[in-house]
């Protein structure tokens, strides 16, 4: 049998096996549906469904690779010209996926190779292959716990410092998902925020990144030969910064020189910085100020730099197009991501304080919903190389093309999932 | 009965209220037919005439406001006329500048209404908008020893605000560089009626969208009442006699192409944007300055491309233009176009922009990083084509 009609035997028998686990999304019957299937890399569109019942009774028949809906609500969500859905406004979506950003550990576990020349390197690649020029990759993301925990402290961090104190939205409107791969995704259903445009949404992007702030326009400027800087009694990013800038100046000097240095400045500029630190600290903070930014080194542009390396701190890195789009689809809760076999699974925001989707020990929470401790399934690696992988504590990996392994079923559907591994 | 939330003499006044359906809703119930049918009985030709064209022959010279702008119960009906003229000249430009001096004049109105009638339109607006007898201060601006606090009366919810500014583009404007907490977005008393503005801007604009078929139709069912179509035929008279007295935005850029033969998709959505009076963010115009000095164009040809739009002042725009030039800045690149969303590279899917070119110099494909790359790239690739015509005659001869 064929790894891909394996795996959609599994998927078919936990549908309907777990029918029930499978939730009713609000304005259910307007929304558009998604599948990709097994057997061909194709999207299925313009789907939808009147009853909870038909969309479980679906799943189970056909196993789908993958599951989507809409954030939009249509009057016709199934109609096939999308100028004729009868468009009714978009929740908004906001996406946080490994994939968009920088971590450390990616060096270890992330692979690609060019789809031209065969070349093969470590993390993220660059825009184009150094050996052809090509910028054709195939990737090999993995799943990692480390990786998972920044992206988690993202929607946190999204939430309490802006959703919920910025943009006043309510805990309940906030519909939080571990996406079952590398992410997670919050979709924010109110009333309000549906008729947003994608102008609209962009700007809502712009400010949950800190893109496009313009300090000048926050209050930062310069005048006869002085520097006036930004003030945390500003409601707004003046505040965040502001905010930011105290923690660090509060914090040890070697989180100063660590930022500094990430922004290009020079060893003597950090050491003026780090000289000037509790003076500068007396001008932010103190009522009784002229305001005058000054430190030794620091012209206009420097500030500015510094500046943009603060709010690059503060923001968070969403996937943009996810949030502007007006009809994109994201995968449905409950549903299984067909690269990892994981459930998507949905959280409250208290819940997220301490999910660990690689390792959740709270049964009604854990999305590795294949575990089998005691389940062996034996796998030829197919693939170069396969990085070390900890899944529910236990360590494996790392391992290469040809080796024959014995693993827990819940690792095996991981990696036949990922098709690196083959069936034996 | 209806409460009604906006007296009359608003309504009078801002007819594009909403509750203008709840007074008037006995007209507002009419065929368009009927509807104008009754005002040519119902109010003075010469009135009616009068005070329509003076509108269209104000928009027409990119005039910011009108003389003896009269706010009565004739107010509410020529809006609606108005709004019927543009639905049937379904003319994106005349369209584009009478809502340009239709939101001016009312923006000039709103500024001296008091706090109480702002916002009690807002409220008939349904915008979601919080009031402070005290006002409170957001904002304080410290340079040496001057301080200044700044303080409102008002505060709009954050979406009623985007759906409004957003569509602006203004740095100004941006979410991220306001003051935003629990939802509510703290605006002072001016940018709050400059939202309204826009918002009137956009109402004026709001039209069904008919198609060629339907729309004749319409047209021939009014133009069946001689009043109006005279007074139509008069408006497209002024506006041909207005088109005529400006030569089109026509230049060339060296000498065998026109310029909009070889602009990248950036150039061509400001120059369709200017050609059609839409308002052009301070970045556009930047943009549009220093591209065109950049191609020498002459600053006379560039203040002209610039009398179209809809806040065009010709001494200002002069000053501004040589003022710019002066700072000798070199034209934006793409990457900078790219982070103020005036790269229209995907929208209008253009294959040199998205997909580049290949470099015979270097060897090499190469990604258009400048508008002027791109320029470059076009004309030289026109010209071949031109080279290539003209041998193929030379050989049919
Ligand atoms: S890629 Fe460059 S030239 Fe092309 S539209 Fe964008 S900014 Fe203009
Ligand atoms: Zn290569
Ligand atoms: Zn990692």
């Amino acid at each position: 049998m064929s790894e891909n009609a394996y795996l959609q035997r599994l998927f078919q028998r936990y549908y309907s096996e777990k029918r029930e686990d499978i939730p009713k999304v609000n304005s259910f019957e307007k929304r558009e549906f998604g599948f990709i299937p097994w057997n061909k890399q194709i999207m299925i569109r313009h789907l939808a469904f009147r009853e909870l019942g038909d969309l479980r009774e679906k799943l189970a028949l056909e196993g789908p690779r993958h599951v989507y809906s809409s954030g939009t609500l249509y009057e016709e969500p199934d109609h096939l010209d999308m100028n004729q859905k009868g468009y009714n406004g978009c929740d908004l979506i906001i996406d946080i996926d490994v994939d968009h950003f920088f971590t450390p550990c990616k060096e270890h576990h992330d692979t690609w190779s060019c789809k031209e020349c065969g070349l093969t390197g470590k993390g993220m690649p660059d825009k184009k292959c150094k050996k052809c020029g090509n910028n054709k990759f195939k990737n090999v993301a993995w799943v990692c716990d480390k990786c998972l925990e920044i992206a988690k402290q993202s929607i946190v961090r999204l939430a309490h410092d802006f959703l919920l104190p910025d943009f006043g939205i309510q805990e309940s409107e906030l519909n939080i998902a571990f996406s079952g791969h590398r992410g997670y995704h919050i979709k924010i259903e109110n009333e309000k925020m549906r008729s947003l445009s994608s102008d609209g949404r962009r700007e809502i992007a712009d400010y949950l990144s800190g893109n496009n702030i313009s300090y000048e326009i926050l209050g930062f400027k310069s005048k006869s030969n002085n520097i006036y800087g930004l003030r945390r009694e500003n409601i707004g990013w003046s505040q965040k910064i502001m905010d930011k800038i105290e923690d660090l100046l509060k914090g040890p000097s070697s989180d100063i020189e660590h930022l500094l240095e990430k922004l290009n400045f020079s060893k003597n500029k950090i050491e003026s910085f780090k000289n000037s630190k509790d003076v500068f600290l007396h001008i932010i903070t103190s009522k009784n100020t002229q305001n005058i930014w000054a430190i030794e080194g620091y012209s206009h542009n420097g500030w500015i730099t510094f500046l943009n390396g603060i709010a690059k701190e503060i923001g968070i890195e969403i996937d943009e197009p996810v949030t502007i789009d007006i009809h994109r689809l994201i995968r449905y809760p409950g549903t299984l991501h067909g690269k990892t076999g994981f459930k998507v699974q949905e959280l409250t925001l208290k819940e997220l304080d301490f999910f660990t989707p690689l390792d959740e020990p709270k049964k009604n929470l854990d999305p590795i919903v294949f575990y089998g401790k005691n389940v062996n399934l034996k796998l030829k690696i197919i693939d170069n190389v396969i990085p070390t992988i900890k899944i529910k504590g236990e360590t494996f990996g790392p391992y290469k093309e040809g080796d024959i392994i014995e693993v827990p079923n819940h690792v095996a559907v991981m990696l036949l999932s990922k098709e690196v591994a083959t069936l034996l | 009965m209806q409460v009604l939330a906006v007296q009359i003499e608003l309504i009078n006044h801002y007819p594009w209220l909403p509750s203008t359906k709840v007074i008037y809703s006995d007209i507002l119930s009419e065929k368009p037919r009927e509807f104008i049918k009754r005002l040519f009985l119902d109010y003075p030709l010469d009135e009616i005439y009068e005070r329509v064209i003076r509108i269209f022959g104000a928009a027409f010279e990119n005039k910011e406001e009108i003389l003896n702008y009269k706010i009565d119960e004739l107010n509410v009906y020529l809006y609606l006329l108005l709004k019927i003229l543009l639905s049937i000249f379904n003319d994106n430009a005349i369209a584009n500048r009478i809502a340009n001096l239709y939101s001016k004049i009312n923006y000039n109105e709103l500024s001296i209404e008091s706090d109480f009638v702002i916002y009690e339109i807002c409220r008939d607006l349904e915008l979601d908008i919080l009031y402070y007898e005290n006002p409170i201060t957001y904002r304080i601006i410290i340079a040496k020893n001057q301080r200044e606090e700044i303080k409102t009366k008002f505060t709009i919810h954050f979406t009623d605000y985007l759906n409004l500014a957003a569509s602006m583009r203004d740095d100004f404007r941006k979410l991220v560089n306001n003051s935003l907490k629990n939802g509510e977005v703290f605006i002072q008393k001016r940018d709050l009626v400059r939202l309204l503005q826009e918002y009137v801007r956009k109402k004026v604009l709001s039209r069904q969208k008919l198609d060629k078929n339907s729309l004749e139709k319409s047209r021939q069912k009014l133009f069946k009442i001689d009043e109006f179509k005279q007074l139509h035929d008069r408006i497209l008279l002024d506006w041909e006699k207005m088109r005529d007295d400006h030569e089109p935005l026509e230049f060339q850029w060296g000498e065998d192409f026109e310029l909009t033969e070889i602009a990248p998709p950036c150039l061509k959505h400001v120059l369709h944007k200017a050609s059609e009076s839409q308002n052009l963010i301070h970045n556009e115009r930047l943009f549009l300055v220093f591209l065109l000095h950049a191609l020498k164009i002459p600053i006379e040809k560039i203040v002209k491309i610039f009398s179209t739009l809809p806040d065009f002042d010709r001494d200002k725009t002069l000053y501004q233009v040589n003022f710019a030039l002066n700072k000798k800045y070199t034209p934006h690149k793409c990457d900078t176009l790219k982070s103020l969303n005036l790269c229209m590279a995907e929208k209008y899917k253009d294959e040199l922009c998205l997909k580049g070119y290949y470099s015979i110099a270097k060897d090499e494909e190469r990604k258009v990083n400048h508008p002027l790359t791109y320029m470059y790239v076009k004309q030289y690739r026109l010209s071949k084509t031109k080279i290539q015509d003209e041998m193929n005659k030379g050989k049919n001869e």
